[in-house]
């Protein structure tokens, strides 16, 4: 088995797919960066990646969430956030996963020198509760 | 099992905007020099025999920072990458890499432009 992980986009119920949605939104540059990192994270794999804080574990009510950042023109700032699909062989194949994965939740932009409001962490906890709660995993195919 | 060749379809159909290609290739590059740098330091401390505890007091900090910048995603510090370097008995070197099109470009260029 390839020591890489997959990435994979959660697809909401009504088939909509936010982090899709969100990287069509960037800018060109934004969006290479940003999966410039997820493919660099997912061949490391995440547990032993070291990118430059380009890939940053979240804390607070936010645990269990990775976020990649980049920036944008006039320093907007562009997250991704993502949940990292690990277990075992069993575990995985209840989630319809043949092998770990970044499973990408959705994104979020803001001014520089801002922060997320309570409410963004909140939208983005409800879409990553509603990916963990589907076995198998409900993505973007 | 599911089909997760999704992001990889995508991503190759991004590439085909050069805009997106150059970006996402430059970004690979930094990355890949970030975490080589990072790999060779932790490589030549477990081959000293150091935990990251004794790498952090051999440069004068805190242990959890040192941790970090192994185990946890951070920017490291210039200073601090140059500070472990050299309790690891090594040194940082920026070598230009060969055939780029700024080297190529130095190289071409007459004396005393």
């Amino acid at each position: 088995m390839p020591e890489g992980w997959d990435v994979i986009y959660y697809r909401a119920s009504d088939g909509r797919c936010p982090t899709d949605d969100f990287l069509d939104g960037c800018p060109t540059k934004v969006a290479a960066q940003l999966l410039a990192v997820l493919d660099d994270v997912a061949d490391a794999p995440p547990p032993r990646y070291a990118g430059g804080g380009r890939w940053e574990a979240m804390h607070g009510g936010m645990g269990g969430y990775y976020e990649v950042r980049a920036q944008g023109p006039g320093r907007e700032q562009f997250r991704l956030f993502c949940i990292l699909e690990n277990g075992t062989v069993h575990e995985l194949a209840g989630r319809g996963l043949a092998r770990p994965a970044i499973a990408v939740i959705t994104g979020l932009r803001k001014p520089w020198m801002t922060a997320f409001s309570e409410r963004d962490y909140a939208l983005v906890r409800r879409l990553g509760e509603d990916h963990r709660e589907q076995f198998p995993r409900r993505i973007r195919e | 099992m599911l089909d997760t060749t999704y992001h990889r379809r995508r991503t190759a159909q991004r590439l085909e905007t050069p805009e997106f290609e150059a970006e996402y290739a430059r970004m690979r590059r930094e990355l890949a020099q970030v975490n080589a740098v990072m790999q060779r330091l932790d490589d030549l401390r477990i081959g000293a025999g150091l935990s990251k505890a004794e790498l952090a007091r051999e440069i004068g900090r805190n242990d959890a920072v040192v941790r970090r910048l192994f185990t946890a995603q951070v920017n490291p510090e210039l200073r601090t990458i140059a500070a472990l370097a050299t309790a690891l008995n090594a040194e940082i070197q920026i070598v230009p890499r060969s055939g780029s099109a700024r080297s190529r470009r130095r190289r071409s260029e007459p004396v005393g432009a």
